[in-house]
Formats: C-alpha cells, structure tokens, sequence
C-alpha cells in the first residue's frame, strides 16, 4: 500500500513545488468489507476500496487543505489547481506553522496482518451466522456487526518529511434478546487481526447475558457502587481523553483549567492506582507512530498514580507555551500496576451492594466544563448483594463525570482488553468505584 | 419494466450528467457508466440492481477570534450498486443484499464493482426467515435540484472569513466576551440513480451553515461557559446566510454568554418549561423521529441504534401525545435538509402523519420494509450518505403540527406563573428505546408572573417521551413554525450520517423534572 501512497504524494509534491507553496500530502488507501445481521439473519454485506488524498498547501501563512477520491493525473493537478485558489485568498493565520523536517520514526509491524487484509465475504457471513445459530439454538433474536479494515497512511511534504504505516483491523458485536423482549444482552471485540476475534465466544456472552437480563427487577435511582464492564469503562474515558486538552485547559475553559491561566498538570485528581498511557509501539495497543502533524507520536504518560502528568499539546500550543507536542494520539491504555482480580464478577465480590453494568448508550456532555457526562446503561444490568450478582434490573440515565469514577476507585482488574473503538487501539480494565449516580430510571430493554 | 443500456442512452435529459464544477474528473457520460453497471449485476445473476454515481463536496471554513484556522474542500466521486440475489437450490429459494462500491466512475469500474456486489450477496445467501420483498416503484426518468438564488461554493473564502471577523469584532466589544470560534459550510451532492426496473433520475442538493459560539470567562475563578448562535443549516444557498440576522448577532450572542456566566444556577425540581423551536427540534427528533423508523422498530437497528417503544401493532392504539398533537413526515418542504425528488430506492418522496391527533399513525419505510407491516408502497425513506455506502432507511424530515390559534412564545410566557424558557440545543441523550430523555440548551430564562426574570444557568431537562407529549398544553400557531435541524444524524453500521430538519413552533410543557446540573460539581 505505501509505495501507491508514496507515489501519489510525490506526484502531487512535484505539482505543488511549481507553485512555490509549502505542501502537506496525507495519502490513505482504505479495504474495508462488513456484514450485518439483524432479527436473527444476515440484512447487508459490502465492500469497499477507496484512496483518498488530502492536499494542504501554504504561502507564506496562508493556507487550506483540500482532499480527493480521484487520483488520476489530471484529478491530482485539478487538486493542486483547487487548493492553490483557496490558500491564495484565505487570510494569513498567524498559528501556522510550516511542514515538520524529517523525523525519525518506528516501524510497526505488530499493527499489520496479512490475512485480516484479504478477509473474505464468506468468512465475515460464518462470523454471522455463528452469532445467529446461537441464537437460534437458545430462542434469542440476534443482531449485529462484522469487519475487517485495511488501511495505509503515507506521509509526505516539501520538507523532506516522509512517514507511513499500515494497519489491519477487524470487529465483532452482537446483540441477543430474549423473545418476549424482556433481556438482551451484549458482546464486541476487536483485535488487529481477525483470528483472534472468537465468534463463538461473543455469541456465547451475549447469549447468556440476554437470558440472564430478562424479566428485571424495579430498582430506584440513587447513588451506587458500580462495576463497569469494559465497554462501559472506555466509553466514560473518551470524554476524559476529550477533555485532555492544554489550550482549552490554559484559557480557561476546561475541567482542568486552574484561576489566574493555570492547569492542573500536577495535581492528585484520581484514585492512586490510576495509569493512563497512550505508546503506540506496546503490543497490546498497535498503533500508528506519527499523527496527521508529522510528530513522532512517542510514549507519553497521561496519568500516573493518580496524578495528571500531561495535557495534550499541538504543535502551536506547544511552541506558545515553551512544552514539546504530544502529537494527536490514537491509542491509549488504561490500567493499575496493581490489584489481583480478573474479571467483572471477580470485582463484584468485594461489593456490598451494587450495580454490575455492560455497557453504556448514547452518553453526552452534560457539562464539559464541570467534565460531566450523561448516558444510560444497556445490555444488562444486574444488582450485586454481599459479593453476589443477585438479579436483573432496569437501566438507568446516569449524570456522572469520567474524573470521578477514577477518583473513587474501589478496585480495577489487573487485566485489560481491547474494546471495540473504530480501529484505535483502547485497551482497559473493568472497574469498580463508588458513588456513581444513577440519576432516573429508564424503561428501555 | 426492465431497464437496458439503450434505453439509459436514450434519456437524452441526463445526456451530460457531468458536473460542470468538477474539473478534475475527465467528462465520462453517467448513463453508460449506470447501465453498464446494472447490464453486469444482471448478468451475474441479480434480479434486482440498482446503481447511484454520487459526487460529494463539502466545502469549509473555521475562524478562531480574528484569524483562519481551517479551510477545507473535500470531494467524493465514485459508483456503488446494489444488487438482490436470488438463488434457487434443492432446500428452496433463497436471497440476499449484496453491494460494493467503486471511485472509478467508467464502465469498467462499474462492472467490476457490480460483479463483487453479487460475489458479496452470494456469500450471504442463506434460507430467509422474511423473505426480502420490494414494494412496486413507478418508474421515474426525472431530475430534481434545491432552488437557491446563489451558489455557496461560489462565494469566495475569503467573504465567508470576513464574516466571521466582522462578527468577532462585534463580539469583543462587549466586556467578558473572551474567545470565538466560527464556522461556514456548504455541501453540495449530484447524485444520479438508475434502476434495473427503468428508472433513472438526477438530483442535486445543495445545504449550508454558518455558525459562531462565544465563550465567557471569569479569570479570577477560572469559571467559563459558551453560547453558540441558533441559525440552524438549511438546504439553501448563501442567500440563506446574508438574509439572516447572524451578521447582526454579534453582540447579542456575546452579551447571552457573560449573562449566562454571571446567572444564578437552576432549583432543581418539577418545572413547566417554554420551549422555544431552537431547542424542541431536537426533542422531536429523538422522541419522535427515530422512535417511528420500521427498522428500528422490528429490531434491525437492536445492535446498534436500538429499538423503539413504539411498534406497529399499536397503529390507531398508542396514544403517544395529547390528543391534539399531529406530527408528520415531509421529504417535500422547501428548506428540508432531508428533501427531495427521490429516494435512493428511486421512490417519490412524501408527505404523512406519523402521530395524527395524538395517536401513533404510521412509520418510515422503504421499498423492502413496506410489506413488513402489509403496506402496498414505499414511503421513500431510503437514502445512502455517499457513493460508498447502502442504502437503507433513514429519517425524513419530522415536524410539529402548528396549532390551531394563533400562540406566540411571548403569548407563552405571559400564561406561565413560574416556569423556564429555553432556547437552542444543548446536551441530549435518549436511551435505546426512546423512552428516557435528557436535554439541555443554550440558554434559559427563569419566568415568573408571565415575564421574563433574568437568565439562569445549569439547566437540564429529563423526561420520558409519551409522558412528555401528554404534558404539552400550549403549541404555538403557524406564524411561530420554525426549521431547524442538522446535517449530522448517525444511525446504521457501518455508520452513516444524515441530514434532517425538523419544523415546530413553540411549545409549553408542565411539570417537567429539571435539573441543576452544577450541584454534582467535583
């Protein structure tokens, strides 16, 4: 993929050069195929190849991006023709910064796989219909979605900076409901090679927690001790990596933003336990080592034992406020040096009383300066009692902050796996805390 | 009737199906390119096909204070077919969807992509436990174009970037008013269908926004809060922009954000609520608009999008709203980021209640959904966000019936003792059956003795959708009625976006839970 990425930058870098601009070109070639199974059988299938180039171009401190589907060569000078018009009479901006010198970079081959690339239709239809005769086998109804991506990103400027990586995913949720509608319970993975996803396995999970939801109990909302499956866990952390942001935090207008322009880089904010790292190049989160910038994506630590450590920095905020870019990180990991459990349930048995949750649905900011978040749980619901998962119960709209729920950290299983999360490798634990507010009731299943 | 490559040719209408703004692609004509996708997918075996040449461009620019940050204009042009496979065997006959998609728009490309849509559909084959029936379409050979007066794409960047300079000049005039971050987009989408049963048709819609928050900041306690314009996108052209009151607004907007920084938080606890249509829009899309998608309903958005409260056993039964309240579907209206000609089935879009006088009356269907609840025609819901992704149903446009008198807001409010108004959209979240709902806004007035008493902040408001609905007690007359809407509405796997608008004058709701959100700060 990346000579093909190489040589429609370079074509479009020669092109560029005759119009004296500084030139950013960002290459991606995309494989990507899908099956989709809902009410217990196989609804669409597709597959699609695209390359998209994308265009920026500077004179002086003009600039504007521009991008295309179609790399033909008059396409490429067409692209050039178009994005030279717009800089030319966009105003300057005074944050730009001209195109990166060459940089050093690391390959990484653990986020490739060959067969996930050529994962055939048929093979995507078994993962399905695996998902669909457990269901079948067990009266559920069954939905849900299977992938595999192929992508190569290539890099390449007026400044001699070249950069590119390849990267292979593939994904698996499903759904089971009971047939009175009464249960349904949720299963998802994802891994950057397909063989490592277990079909069987999610449809068994899914399965046993659509039977094991169904027919819940009333419970009122209140304040609980939860356990956050990892799908709930990461979904509540991407509001905090959102929030991970040093402009924002040093103009005032961030959860993390301090009186007088200051942060909050340095402060205990979270339970001790708490590790936050993005590092590309950790096999257990395969990811690429530059981002769109250029910037050599190198292993940066968000939080450590609770403390905060860093805040992102693009390359203007950083060169304003005397610190070296963070990059734009697309990995990250979750997780405690400590603790012993291994699981949800293993967590559930130090709980006196509590919820277990699957997951969470449709969470939004509430209030991103107060870095609160409202969403509501799915798939599966279970009251804990004196260390046991007792009961189904209802869902719940939860009002709750991601800085908190690290806060009040009960425990962490020292185990982390990779949730489903578009290809951006997020590995996290499950994990138990308290006090976590489940704010109405809600009469979905 | 069944569709040839001399019959496509033979459209002499669509003759020149190029676009004339898209030089970077050498002239290719649509309709052989069309029909020789739909001559392949037959020959390898569909018994149905049906194919969209689709180009895309989305035009922006982002201003932060007095400067650009971002100018961006991005285009997507390529083919995607879909074909139904019907295989016969021993066990009976069986079928499945298949599709694939192509940015090489020529015949070779086309047949290629038509031939791998059949490969996919094949692979999927398997018995049906409901067979895939498509509801009779006519055929149309038409086209269909947003009327606009200027093209957005048309107007230079650099017009657009003074606009959101001269606003911020305004902006920072007014004491406290600290940061600005704007926007201008146009999107423009040419489209041409062809199908194996005769139709081919060509549309292009245009669609634009233009937007700015401000953010208010307290230096000496670090405390901040935004508040972003309600000029909602329309699909229009840059007449839209220069006719409204944004240029005006800036100091408004500005002086609403240091006003909601200096507010007094919300009392928690049972309120009546104003709504202004900035803010109900998004109510009735959530609450209303996705509870009544078919797919949804019957399960086949329960991995993702999920299901809906509201199924069709209980047509002419649930009573979802007073029994005044009609809510009704529209691909037609003029403005609609949902409308047009035809649907990506090749369906003729329409008008229809989905709630009629308070009871649920109907759903969104397509071609392949109509028979599921033994309706004889599409009701031309289908739309594909790009030339790379499947068709399938998506929202139209969903609207509040006005009421029968003549109710302004400011009549409203005068009628309410003790209640808030609310106005623009802020944080909402629904659950996966549409039952629980939460929303805030951009700004909130506390009303007391029928006038406005001054702003208030840390407002959020939770209901649940049919409990809702039979709480409203006053909607405002037709002269109130008023389009908002997005161009981002995500539903389906792989994830697709949609463009909905949604029309509603103001509204009064009683005894709604209010929150203050601010009593959970850290």
């Amino acid at each position: 993929m990346s000579a093909r990425g190489f040589d429609i930058g370079d074509r479009l870098l020669t092109l560029a050069a005759k119009e004296g601009a500084d030139a950013v070109v960002f290459v991606h070639e995309a494989e990507s195929g899908h099956v989709r199974f809902a009410a217990s059988e196989i609804t669409t299938a597709g597959e699609v190849s695209t390359t998209d180039a994308r265009l920026m171009l500077a004179f002086g401190r003009r600039h504007a991006t521009a991008q295309t589907n179609q790399v033909d060569e008059a396409s490429l000078r067409a692209l050039v023709t178009r994005t030279t018009a717009l800089a030319k009479v966009a105003p300057d901006d005074p944050e730009y910064l001209p195109p990166l010198a060459p940089q050093h970079y690391f390959h990484n081959a653990a986020a490739w796989d060959d067969g996930t690339r050529g994962l055939a239709p048929a093979v995507r239809a078994a993962a399905a219909r695996v998902a669909i005769g457990r269901g079948d086998a067990e009266t559920l109804t069954t939905a849900g979605f299977v992938e595999g991506h192929a992508d190569g990103l290539t890099l390449a400027t007026t400044t001699g900076l070249r950069a590119e990586h390849r990267s292979t995913w593939a994904a698996m949720t499903m759904t089971a409901r009971t047939k009175d509608g009464t249960g349904s319970g949720w299963a998802g993975a994802e891994a950057t090679r397909a063989k490592d996803l277990d079909p069987d396995a999610l449809a068994r999970t899914a399965a046993d927690k659509a039977k094991r939801s169904s027919t819940p109990s009333k419970l009122d909302p209140g304040r609980y001790t939860v356990v956050l499956e990892p799908a709930a866990v990461a979904d509540l952390l991407g509001f905090l990596l959102e929030a991970l942001d040093a402009r924002a935090a040093d103009q005032g207008r961030s959860f993390f933003s301090r009186a007088g322009g200051r942060n909050a880089v340095g402060e205990t904010l979270f339970d001790p336990r708490v590790t936050l790292r993005s590092d590309p190049l950790d096999p257990a989160t395969p990811g690429r080592p530059w981002d769109d910038d250029g910037v050599s994506l190198q292993p940066t630590t968000w939080i450590a034992d609770g403390k905060l450590q860093n805040l992102h920095h693009t390359r203007f905020w950083a060169q304003k406020t005397g610190r070296p870019p963070t990059g734009d990180h697309g990995t990250y990991h979750l997780s405690s040096p400590s603790g012993d459990k291994t699981s949800a349930v293993e967590l559930a048995e130090g709980v006196r009383r509590g919820l277990l949750v699957t997951r969470f649905w449709y969470t939004r900011w509430l209030d991103p300066k107060q870095l609160l978040v409202t969403g509501l749980t799915r798939d599966g619901v279970w009251l804990i009692e004196d260390g046991h998962v007792t009961r189904p119960v209802n869902n719940f709209r939860f009002n709750e902050s991601p800085m908190k729920m690290l806060a009040r950290l009960v425990a962490m299983t020292s185990s982390t796996v990779r949730v489903p999360a578009g290809g951006s490798p997020m590995r996290v634990p499950s994990l138990c805390c308290d006090d976590f507010e489940m704010a109405s009731v809600s009469d979905a299943v | 009737m069944p569709i040839t490559r001399r019959d496509l040719l033979a459209f002499a209408g669509l003759a020149a199906c190029t676009s004339p703004k898209a030089p970077s692609v050498p002239p290719v004509r649509i309709e052989d390119v069309l029909g020789r996708a739909i001559d392949a997918a037959k020959n390898a075996g569909a018994t149905y096909a049906d194919a969209r040449v689709v180009r895309r461009r989305d035009q922006g620019v982002g201003t932060r204070e007095d400067h650009v940050v971002a100018v961006s204009d991005d285009e997507t042009y390529g083919i995607g077919v879909r074909v139904l496979v019907v295989t016969r065997s021993e066990g009976g006959a069986t079928q499945a969807w298949g599709f694939a998609a192509s940015a090489g728009v020529d015949e070779t490309n086309a047949a290629h992509a038509a031939e791998r849509a059949v490969a996919v559909a094949r692979a999927n084959a398997g018995p049906r436990k409901r067979p895939i029936l498509l509801a009779p379409v006519a055929t149309y050979r038409d086209h269909w174009a947003t009327p606009f007066e200027v093209d957005p794409f048309d107007v230079p960047i650099s017009e657009k970037a003074a606009l959101l300079r001269d606003i911020w000049n305004d902006v920072r005039t007014v004491k406290g008013a600290k940061y600005m971050d704007g926007s201008c987009r146009c999107i423009s989408e040419h489209k041409t269908f062809a199908s194996s049963e005769g139709s081919l048709i060509e549309q292009r819609v245009m669609r634009v926004e233009a937007r700015f928050g401000v953010t208010a900041t307290d230096d000496a306690t670090g405390d901040s809060v935004s508040r972003d314009h309600e000029l909602p996108p329309m699909q229009a052209g840059w007449e839209y922009v220069t006719r409204s009151s944004l240029r005006k607004d800036g100091r408004t907007i500005a002086a609403d954000a240091v006003a909601k920084l200096g507010a007094p938080s919300v009392t928690a606890g049972k309120r009546d609520i104003i709504l202004a249509p900035s803010n109900l829009w998004l109510v009735i899309h959530e609450s209303i608009g996705h509870s009544t998608e078919l797919d949804r309903a019957l399960g086949y958005e329960a991995n993702f999008a999920g299901t809906s409260f509201a199924t069709p056993d209980q047509i002419g039964k649930l009573e979802y709203a007073k029994n005044d309240i009609t809510f009704y579907a529209d691909k037609t209206t003029r403005g609609g980021l949902a409308t047009c000609g035809y649907d990506d089935d090749g369906e003729k879009t329409q008008k229809w209640n989905l709630v009629d006088k308070g009871k649920l009356a109907a759903f969104q269907t397509t071609r392949d959904q109509a028979a599921w609840i033994g309706e004889k025609r599409s009701r031309g819901c289908s739309f594909a966000e790009d030339y790379a992704s499947i068709p399938f149903q998506r929202m139209p446009n969903v609207s509040l019936e006005p009421g029968a008198r003549d109710v302004s807001l400011e009549d409203m409010i005068a009628a309410t003792d003790d209640g808030i108004l609310v106005s623009g959209d802020g944080s909402w979240s629904i659950d996966h059956q549409r039952y629980n709902f939460q929303f805030g806004g951009q700004m909130f007035y506390a009303v007391k003795g029928g006038k406005i008493a001054g702003a208030l902040r840390d407002v959020a408001y939770q209901s649940n959708t049919v409990d809702f609905w039979h709480s409203c007690d006053m909607v405002g007359g037709a002269r109130h009625f008023e389009l908002h809407g997005s161009l981002v509405d995500g539903k389906g796997e792989p994830a697709q976006s949609n463009p909905v608008s949604h029309g509603c004058p103001p509204a009064r709701f009683r005894n709604i839970n209010v929150l203050d959100t601010k009593r959970q700060k850290a």
